[in-house]
């Protein structure tokens, strides 16, 4: 079972946010721990109070940061580990989203390094969020299924981050509830000087208004995916 | 005693009718806004990798199938519109009763009674799904997409 990390378009080919911020990203690490993968019966749903139920998982033993941003425009997703395991349906995935021991995000739990331009302006950011959160997720949703591993074969899995959550999606209405929820560049762009915005997660707490600090704590809850399909987040 | 006239057309019809249990499905985004138009594939339990019946559901969101009951099990229904999306599992067992359990308001209830016109629909499950709000680019992924085709049951 081979076990994947996507940012998708948004963070590899850039998008515009919300309120108007054309962002791009030259890195986006983020670092996965206790990867794990579950045969779940009943089928596991991240909105309901069940608890996970699971007949079989795998887990993967060591935390891997990768940067969503590696590579060109078209470029894959990124793998995390291949993990032998039994046949089956691989049907629930969690992972925490845990801090960097060592690296250029080291200390950091998800580290973007871009560029934000809108009207002229230009911002130069460098975000190194800190909270560590768990990531609970169904079935796999998307153009095809994943998870299925038949006996001598191979399967994937695909942890998925939804960087509009956080920015928001200027394709989007602005009465969207994705765009509702999701935080957006302007607040952040306000923390700039000359240009330049460098912040940690205290940094934001501090910095932010709280109804904007308290709009991207829960935007990174909803921040994992496994393709469309919702995670529930424990931090 | 009189006779009864018996009138010959040129246009007779023909009705009749059957009964039988179909799956009904709606998807809502949590606003409550319906999936108009959105992409369903339906799995079978004998091979959840590919879809048994792909189809669109209408302009409420609502798709509706009847399983093929020689395959009890666990059928899964996968909603998909603009990158929002969500996959729902729904136990049949061999005696036709679909006995699932999800959902965000309280999981499937029990089944209900509807009669559609044309006597195609006798029977159906509800439920529904919801989705928070999501426009997403085209997600980077091996390709098999889906292929719409008309539902039918």
């Amino acid at each position: 079972m081979a076990v994947y990390a996507n940012g998708e378009d948004f963070v590899r080919q850039g998008f515009t946010s919300k309120d108007g911020w054309a962002i791009t990203f030259d890195h986006a690490y983020v670092t996965l721990a206790d990867v794990t993968a579950y045969q779940t019966e009943p089928a596991y749903d991240p909105e309901a109070s069940e608890s996970l139920k699971a007949q079989e998982q795998i887990t993967v033993a060591e935390s891997k940061t990768v940067d969503l941003a590696e590579g060109d425009e078209q470029a894959n997703p990124i793998l995390i580990a291949e993990v032998d395991a039994p046949e089956g349906h691989y049907n629930a995935l969690s992972w925490q989203m845990a801090e960097a021991s060592d690296g250029p995000a080291a200390g950091s739990v998800l580290m973007l390094v871009g560029t934000a331009q809108k009207e002229g302006q230009t911002v130069n950011f460098t975000l190194q969020l800190g909270n560590e959160v768990t990531y609970t997720c169904g079935d796999f949703v998307g153009d095809e299924r994943k998870g299925i591993l038949k006996a001598g074969n191979s399967a994937d899995l695909e942890a998925t981050f939804h960087f509009d959550h956080i920015f928001g999606d200027g394709s989007a209405a602005p009465d969207d509830s994705l765009n509702t929820g999701a935080l957006g560049f302007e607040p952040l762009a306000a923390l700039a000087s000359g240009g330049e915005l460098v912040v940690d997660q205290a940094t934001l707490q501090q910095s932010l208004a709280p109804e904007d600090y308290a709009t991207l704590e829960k935007a990174v809850s909803g921040f994992g995916h496994v393709g469309e399909g919702h995670c529930g987040a424990d931090s | 005693m009189f006779g009864t006239a018996r009138h010959a057309y040129a246009h007779g019809v023909s009705m009749s009718y059957q009964t039988t249990e179909v799956i009904e499905i709606q998807g809502k985004y949590d606003s409550g806004e319906p999936m108009a138009d959105a992409q369903v594939a339906v799995y079978a339990p004998d091979d959840p990798s590919t879809p048994w019946l792909t189809g669109t559901a209408d302009d409420q969101g609502v798709f509706m199938f009847k399983p093929d009951l020689s395959q009890p099990g666990n059928w899964e229904v996968q909603f998909r519109l603009a990158g929002h999306g969500d996959i729902m599992t729904i136990p049949v067992d061999a005696e036709s009763n679909p006995v699932g359990t999800r959902g965000s308001t309280g999981g499937l209830n029990s089944v209900q009674k509807l009669i559609v016109f044309g006597a195609m629909t006798w029977g159906f499950v509800g439920t529904a799904l919801y989705f928070s709000g999501r426009k997403q680019r085209m997600q980077k992924s091996a390709d098999s997409g889906l292929q719409s085709t008309p539902s039918q049951f």
